[in-house]
């Protein structure tokens, strides 16, 4: 409590409102993750009957089960691979892409950017058909390309336009320093720019690194063989014929967004100062 | 070390021209500073000296070489900017060292010429800190001894003390001289602030609106300013100008102006009775005792600064200021009293400004 002094005071009507609108929003949140976690340790009768309180008795079975069996590692394993290699792709093509459109002028530059951004309106799935002929054609059905390469595409637009209002604000000076030093575009991207873009790095990492992880429809448009699905194709063997094992589907998923959430909490810094960055100078 | 020649430059941004055909010739080792107020066109000059900027027509030689087509970087030259523009990432060795490193330079004679120019600007100590930790003025010897590293051909500094506080300026203002001094290379220094540029400058460029309007020695340009625009801008506080037209009083040269007062002027003024001119009187030329032509009105402002106080007063139906000494009683409201010495009265063409 010790920044109160410094901040703006407020009556007691204020801060209670406050808190009630941020407990109620913060509970959408947390309350399905916690319900998802719990209902992890429930037998499926139970779950029926209780779904969102403690369960009578903790099951750890469900857990064990899973962490001891090789899918879910296998599976872990696949999704970190398609998601890393999106990652690594989407950084590095977008911020030579965008570092072009921010620092270079050339004729059409605006055009090609507002060409990426126009891939921003398009969900996938709008796409799904041609994107599969297209796949098939290259070769690339049921490889971890064929979800890589649709994956890294689908996010250029977002992360150029993160990475080219980041280079945008760089200042100019800088730049002009650089090119009297003896610095071209190429030797300035890699002495200057990147190393000054840690923060908006992150952010992207982040971004496609939590889309790739979840993505549902590109690996199960594009794979084929069980030992190359990723995980969210890995709870479709909980799913019978005639039921669904909820409880090993619910143990599955909070073992899954586990790692994501450890990431997102070790990057937190560095995304909301990314996120940032640019919207006012400082 | 090399001279700068440039040859009728001109710079167009699509049909609007900024810089008008400027000629200079800078010799080695030389300390030039380029003054006018903004927009006249300074930094842009100083931008296409350096290759920053690209050059609508003309040339711009540097050692005897035509360097148009260079990049910055071959032209040798290096560069220190307003906002400093150090390498946020880089430690101070790391900035300054910079450009040798792009050049390949081995890594201990980097680490020696970095440190004999640590040296120059008592950097030794912050070689290792990052330029986040560094004060203003410290910045500024950081980006200045970047500049030195290198050996280059010339200085440019566009602005550098703007953004210090007005005590480091005077103090970076004499660190800079010091520093030519020392290594003597050819420096061209942008600047708005006139003292900056009469207390560093061998010579000074007045450009107004992309034209020269003179060229001289600081003194030069204090005494024998070439038109109006030179004679307002050098000076501090600025001159006082004041309408009138030539007329003889009891016999000698004068100048009448509008509520009929006569200023005597020196007889070797090339003018003609009748004439519309424009007389310009520094308030530092005004004595409170003397001979000479009388200059009074009602005390509208006082400003003492120690030494000197600022008086400002009714004359003419204009407001008139005058440098006097501290000592000189000078109130608000009450009559003030000045003699103005003929030979020290600037006389302007009415119409175009020339000097006569």
């Amino acid at each position: 409590m010790t920044d109160q002094s410094t901040s703006i005071r407020m009556g007691a009507g204020t801060r209670l409102y406050l808190y009630v609108s941020l407990t109620l929003v913060a509970a959408l949140v947390l309350v399905p993750l916690l319900a998802t976690a719990l209902g992890g340790f429930k037998s499926l009768g139970e779950l029926r009957v209780n779904p969102f309180g403690l369960p009578s008795k903790w099951l750890w079975s469900n857990y064990l089960d899973i962490l001891f069996g090789d899918r879910y590692w296998r599976q872990m394993v696949n999704s970190l691979f398609i998601a890393v290699m999106t990652v690594f792709l989407t950084v590095v093509v977008s911020a030579m892409a965008a570092f072009t459109l921010a620092h270079v002028k050339f004729f059409g530059a605006n055009h090609l950017l507002n060409y990426f951004l126009i891939g921003l309106m398009f969900p996938v799935a709008t796409a799904i058909l041609p994107l599969f002929i297209r796949i098939r054609d290259l070769g690339l059905l049921d490889t971890y390309w064929g979800v890589i390469l649709p994956q890294v595409a689908f996010g250029l637009g977002m992360s150029i336009l993160l990475f080219r209002n980041y280079f945008r604000n760089l200042p100019e000076e800088l730049f002009q320093a650089a090119f009297v030093d003896g610095c071209g575009y190429i030797r300035f991207f890699w002495h200057i720019s990147l190393p000054l873009s840690r923060p908006i790095i992150a952010t992207v990492s982040i971004i496609s690194f939590v889309n790739s992880w979840n993505s549902y429809i590109v690996p199960l448009i594009m794979l084929n063989t069980e030992t190359k699905y990723p995980w969210p194709l890995g709870i479709m063997v909980y799913r019978g014929e005639f039921g669904t094992q909820w409880q090993l589907v619910l143990a599955f998923i909070t073992l899954t967004i586990l790692p994501t959430v450890i990431v997102f909490f070790l990057a937190q810094k560095h995304i909301i100062a990314g996120l940032t960055a640019g919207a006012v100078k400082g | 070390m090399a001279s700068v020649e440039l040859k009728d430059i001109r710079k167009s941004y699509g049909t609007l021209e900024v810089v008008h055909g400027v000629s200079l010739s800078i010799e080695d080792g030389e300390f030039i500073a380029l003054v006018g107020p903004s927009g006249c066109g300074k930094s842009t000059l100083l931008r296409m000296i350096a290759g920053l900027e690209e050059i609508t027509d003309g040339e711009v030689m540097i050692g005897g070489r035509v360097v148009n087509p260079l990049t910055p970087r071959e032209r040798n030259i290096a560069m220190v900017f307003q906002s400093y523009a150090l390498y946020p990432h880089m430690s101070v060795a790391e900035n300054m060292g910079f450009n040798l490193k792009l050049s390949g330079v081995a890594k201990p004679e980097i680490e020696k010429r970095v440190g004999e120019a640590a040296r120059m600007l008592a950097l030794t100590d912050l070689l290792d800190r990052k330029p986040s930790q560094l004060s203003g003025g410290q910045r500024q010897r950081v980006a200045m001894g970047r500049a030195i590293v290198r050996d280059p051909a010339v200085f440019l500094f566009d602005e550098p003390l703007s953004n210090l506080d007005a005590k480091l300026r005077v103090q970076m203002r004499t660190e800079i001289k010091s520093l030519h001094q020392k290594v003597g290379t050819t420096s061209i220094y942008v600047t708005h602030d006139q003292i900056e540029a009469m207390t560093l400058a061998d010579r000074i460029v007045v450009l107004n609106q992309g034209n020269i309007e003179q060229v001289g020695t600081p003194l030069e340009l204090y005494r024998q300013p070439a038109n109006l625009f030179v004679a307002g801008f050098i000076g501090s506080p600025a001159m006082n100008i004041l309408d009138g037209v030539v007329d003889a009083d009891n016999g000698e040269p004068a100048v009448r102006l509008g509520d009929g007062s006569a200023i005597r002027i020196a007889p070797q003024r090339k003018v003609r009775r009748g004439q519309p001119v424009k007389i310009g009187l520094r308030p530092e030329h005004f004595a409170t005792t003397g001979t000479g032509s009388i200059v009074a009105g009602r005390t509208l402002l006082v400003e003492p600064t120690g030494a000197q106080t600022h008086v400002l007063f009714e004359f003419a139906g204009t407001q008139v200021t005058a440098v006097v000494d501290g000592d000189h009683p000078a109130h608000y409201g009450a009559h003030f009293e000045a003699v103005a010495d003929g030979a020290k009265v600037y006389v302007f063409d009415g119409a175009s400004g020339v000097a006569l």
